[in-house]
């Protein structure tokens, strides 16, 4: 077996060890991050550009009393760990006092996980390059354009504080997607999967969906409006992906919230959604495992958020939980949407008129009391008449509430992990069902294909 | 108006410090540098200048670890090889209501090589700065070409470039914003903070300083050699509002831009002789009716006017982009294909000039060489209202040539940093001024029920930017040539060609400055530019109006 990627836990461990004997400060907290990225991509059915790096940086947190300050490099001999640590102190010296500051976290309990899969830290440019040709062959055949990507991380973590917090954990991410488009630039589909597990990635699947949506695809005119909508579990998941900061105490507790009680305070324990809506977080959650502990040594364990469309908790900082004489509780580090028994495909036969969404483009806040986004629909998005799919349609700027939309939720498909950023690279794993809403707001026709 | 024009040091000459470099230079002087330059000359007696010789930030032993880079791959196979050491130092410093909410800096520093096999490219970089790391790089670079070039083979072909054997650049710039202390910095942040924090209702008030330091040493195979350094600086602000009630909030953000600059434009913004104005806002905002859906003729202020055209005008003239380089994660675009669109699709009035650049003083993207020793230059993107050019690379020039008649790069070519290949990002692009001494009062007058807004709000355009939806941070309500109120829920919705054709009106040069990006995103692994739009205050007639709330 080959060499893990990244730092080994006793390189971690050893350069933790060095830069806290280095520091003379209150406290110092150190942060490693030590990776490598390969990737490949595709574009106009040949491979456009492909590479790869690895990378170690070493945050280094400085504190004297409340004064806060951290210095972070990818420099690391001696001397230059050294100086880093000097310069964080002599910041620190100089920085006003931060009221907000908490003492470091002394050991925690925390249980390990595994987020490192050989196959995807083993994961060479040649294998990536046959994907990338696979793709490609199957775009030709069908008369079509790929463009594609391959996003491989692999790498370890590790976290010390002058209190006595040690953690370390070692994770990979994989993200393939594509966008198949007809010569004349008139049609175009896409599907992605991701995982930490490449062995989960089904890079044949991923190329013939995409050539199918393609050869499916193009548009014909629909009114916008507000209309019963199917959303994939990808388009489900770029919008959830933003819920993971909405789920937050001390903005609520502000008055920034959709969770802000009108008369101050915050909604735990109110139904908010309808009750098919569960979401939690689960580092140990099999395929989108992440870190058991934050960036601050906060441990993570499985949580729920909305229990059968009940607020059930909110994040809270150190800070924040000490001020409302509450438990702190970290953000969630991946997201969760429990998924039901219905398929794709009888969502679509229970729709007299409806509209079917293979993923979402240029997602922006627009009102965060009422968790409102807007952005466009993109790569697939088509007409359901009489519990079938009638005809593929234009694409649409939505502007939706994410509250209603959690209310007016009809059905759900299993949950599974998506390629929820709009980049497509590996990120906080998401994973979600796909959807059937009422309402869904349509408010314009995009032009785009 | 938000900005003021602030003092340029006259030894700043953007563009021109490379002037008496080696063998050739096409490029032409930007008028408008010219005529701020002149005009400010004057006032500039005081500052202290910045030393060239400060280019020179690459050690004897980086350089020859470039050139052994070159050198293993020419021997391992590449017939073209470039190669960068970058170290990029960022130095954030933030507060929160009266205290500080960060203090933080990052280095980061390493080595790359990008080669050419066959037509196909492989990037490898790495951080260990040995010969035997750097020799591994390069051959692992090689590799990743070779084997692309035998499973699907690309057909990159490099446009010519002169060659630059010891060249140097340095943002213009007369305080290294590094030399600034934390604590002077944090001591601004917190007297402004504390500012906004008087107006009434004024609950929060957040604002940042964000200083980027960028060390590029850049080597070609074709024996170019350029030592440049970049000061890039961002200021930022936002300051929210809460009603009587508790149950309404508004936040004035967005109130200033960031620069390729150096300190003494932070100190030129005034960010606490101006916050009680944002302040102020911020409350009127709570006290603002919704405005009412349907048709304004919209005046759009620099602030708000540079995002709209950085993703309107800037992102759909990406060539790589109009092609489907782009089409898996930032898209395609409306101006494609280029042979049934250059010199033939109207996009806007004939009064309408967008230039190209990377040479305009304080631009985000100004630049001495680009990242593949391409020298900077100014060039017409849109002429008289009609689309004429995109923004190129080398191996993209060839690809419009017979369109454009130009078979050289525009020099467009940016890697974020040590780690990422370098590939087309967008330059400068900025709508002209009009001929007439048009002021921002002059565009108001002539203007019966309109919305005028500033700073950027909430923005979304669709992947082949037609549709946009574009918000703004105050919006006035104009009404028979005079600012009436104060509205607020309102964000302006259209597709691009219609907008821009709309445009009625442009002011002169005295309305004109640059907004910014730090995080224009592109390219999958996802890589940041930083970028600068010029721009006049503009009218634009009968636009779409959506309320928000």
């Amino acid at each position: 077996m080959a060499e893990a990627k990244g730092l080994s836990k006793d390189d971690l461990q050893s350069i933790s060890n060095r830069i806290l004997e280095l520091s003379e400060a209150d406290h110092c907290r150190v942060r490693i991050n030590s990776g490598w990225r390969g990737y490949t991509r595709v574009a106009t059915n040949r491979i456009t550009s492909a590479g790869g790096s690895e990378k170690t940086s070493v945050n280094i947190t400085s504190v004297f009393g409340q004064r806060v300050a951290s210095v972070e490099t990818n420099r690391l001999s001696d001397d230059e760990l050294r100086q880093a640590v000097r310069r964080s102190e002599d910041m620190a010296r100089i920085a006003p006092v931060d009221p907000e500051y908490i003492e470091e976290l002394g050991p925690q309990i925390i249980a390990p996980i595994n987020a490192y899969y050989d196959s995807t830290g083993e994961l060479t440019p040649q294998t990536r390059a046959v994907a990338a040709a696979l793709a490609i062959k199957q775009a030709q055949s069908a008369d079509q354009v790929v463009a594609s990507y391959m996003d491989v991380n692999a790498g370890s973590t590790a976290l010390a504080t002058s209190n006595g917090f040690y953690g370390s954990h070692a994770h990979t991410g994989v993200a393939y997607t594509l966008t198949s488009r007809s010569p004349d630039g008139r049609q175009s589909g896409w599907a992605g999967d991701e995982a930490n597990d490449w062995n989960n990635i089904e890079s044949q699947r991923v190329a013939n969906d995409a050539v199918r949506k393609c050869r499916n695809w193009r548009k014909t005119a629909l009114e916008p409006g507000e209309y019963t909508a199917i959303l994939e579990p990808t388009a489900v998941g770029m919008l959830m992906r933003n819920m993971v900061n909405v789920f937050n105490q001390r903005t609520a507790d502000e008055g920034r919230s959709f969770f802000s009680k009108p008369d101050g305070g915050n909604r735990i324990g109110e139904s908010l959604f309808d009750d098919k809506i569960n979401i939690f977080s689960d580092p140990a959650y099999l395929d989108a495992e992440t870190s058991p502990f934050n960036s601050v040594g906060q441990p993570l364990a499985k949580q729920d958020w909305v229990n059968s469309g009940r607020l059930q908790e909110l994040a809270r900082s150190r800070y924040w939980a000490q001020q409302k004489n509450q438990q702190p509780l970290a953000s969630p580090s991946n997201l969760i949407m429990a998924g039901g028994d219905d398929s794709l495909e009888e969502m679509i036969a229970s729709t007299r008129r409806g509209v079917l969404i293979t993923r979402f483009w240029y997602i922006r806040g627009i009102n965060p009391k009422t968790i409102s986004y807007t952005g466009l629909t993109r790569d697939g998005t088509f007409l359901i008449e009489n519990g079938r799919i009638s005809r593929p349609v234009t694409n649409f700027r939505f502007n939706q509430s994410l509250v209603d939309m959690l209310r007016n939720v009809q059905m759900l498909s299993p949950a599974v992990r998506v390629a929820a950023s709009e980049s497509s690279s590996v990120s906080t794993p998401i994973v979600v069902p796909a959807i059937k809403v009422d309402k869904f707001n349509l408010s314009s026709v995009s032009d785009a294909i | 108006m938000a900005l003021r024009p602030l003092p340029i040091p006259v030894n700043h000459r953007p563009s021109v410090s490379n002037l008496g470099s080696p063998i050739h230079d096409s490029r032409q002087f930007s008028r408008r540098n010219f005529i701020k330059l002149a005009g400010a000359g004057a006032a500039a007696g005081t500052v202290v200048s910045a030393a060239p010789a400060a280019a020179q930030s690459m050690t004897s032993s980086e350089r020859a670890l470039l050139l052994l880079a070159i050198d293993v791959a020419r021997d391992a196979g590449a017939h073209y090889s470039d190669g960068r050491v970058i170290r990029t130092q960022f130095e954030a410093v933030g507060a929160r209501e009266l205290r500080v909410s960060r203090v933080q800096s990052t280095d980061s520093f390493g080595i790359n090589i990008r080669v050419l096999v066959g037509g196909s490219w492989g990037f490898s970089a790495t951080q260990v700065l040995t010969r035997e790391a750097v020799t591994k790089m390069a051959r692992d670079a090689v590799a990743i070409a070779t084997a692309n070039n035998a499973v699907a083979p690309s057909t990159a072909v490099l446009a010519p470039v002169d060659v630059y054997p010891n060249a140097s650049w340095v943002t213009p710039h007369s305080i290294d914003p590094f030399t600034v202390s934390f604590e002077d910095k944090a001591a601004l942040l917190l007297k402004a903070n504390e500012e906004a924090l008087r107006g009434s209702n004024v609950r929060y008030a957040a604002s940042n300083i964000l200083c980027v330091k960028e060390e590029r040493l850049v080597a070609t195979s074709e024996g170019s050699f350029i030592d440049q350094t970049f000061y890039r600086i961002n200021p930022s602000m936002n300051i929210t509002a809460i009603s009587d009630d508790g149950n309404d909030f508004q936040t004035r953000g967005a109130v200033v831009e960031p620069a390729g600059r150096g300190y003494e434009y932070i100190l030129g913004l005034d960010l606490v002789g101006n916050a009680p104005k944002w302040a102020e806002e911020a409350a009127l905002k709570l006290e603002a009716p919704s405005v009412e859906p349907g048709k304004w003729d919209l005046i759009l202020h620099p602030s708000n006017l540079w995002l709209t055209i950085h993703e309107s005008i800037g992102h759909p003239t990406e060539l790589d982009r109009a092609l489907g380089y782009e089409a898996n994660y930032a898209g395609t675009s409306f101006l494609h294909p280029p042979e049934e669109t250059l010199g033939q699709t109207r996009v806007g009035p004939d009064f309408m000039q967008f230039v190209g650049n990377r040479t305009e003083f304080g631009g985000c993207a100004t630049t001495g060489w680009d990242d593949e020793g391409v020298p900077a230059e100014e060039w017409p993107i849109i002429e008289d209202g009609i689309f004429v050019d995109y923004q190129t690379t080398r191996d993209q020039a060839e690809w419009i040539s017979a369109q454009t008649g130009i078979t050289r790069s525009h020099g467009c070519a940016y890697g974020q940093n040590w780690e990422s290949m370098p590939f087309q990002r967008m330059p400068n692009v900025s709508l002209m001024p009009g001929k007439e001494d048009i002021s921002e009062e002059d565009v108001i007058a002539a203007t019966d029920h309109g919305i005028f807004i500033e700073g950027r709000g909430s923005y979304s355009i669709d992947q082949q930017r037609y549709n946009i939806q574009f918000a703004g941070q105050v919006f006035w309500e104009i009404k028979n040539g005079k600012k009436h109120r104060m509205l607020r829920d309102a964000a302006y919705v259209g597709r691009t060609p219609e907008f821009w054709n709309s445009l009625d009106v442009i002011g002169g040069d005295s309305t004109y400055f640059l907004g910014a990006s730090f995080s224009d995103a592109k390219g999958q692994p996802i890589q940041v530019n930083a970028v600068s739009h010029g721009c006049p205050v503009s009218l634009f007639r009968d636009i779409d109006i959506i309320n928000t709330a």
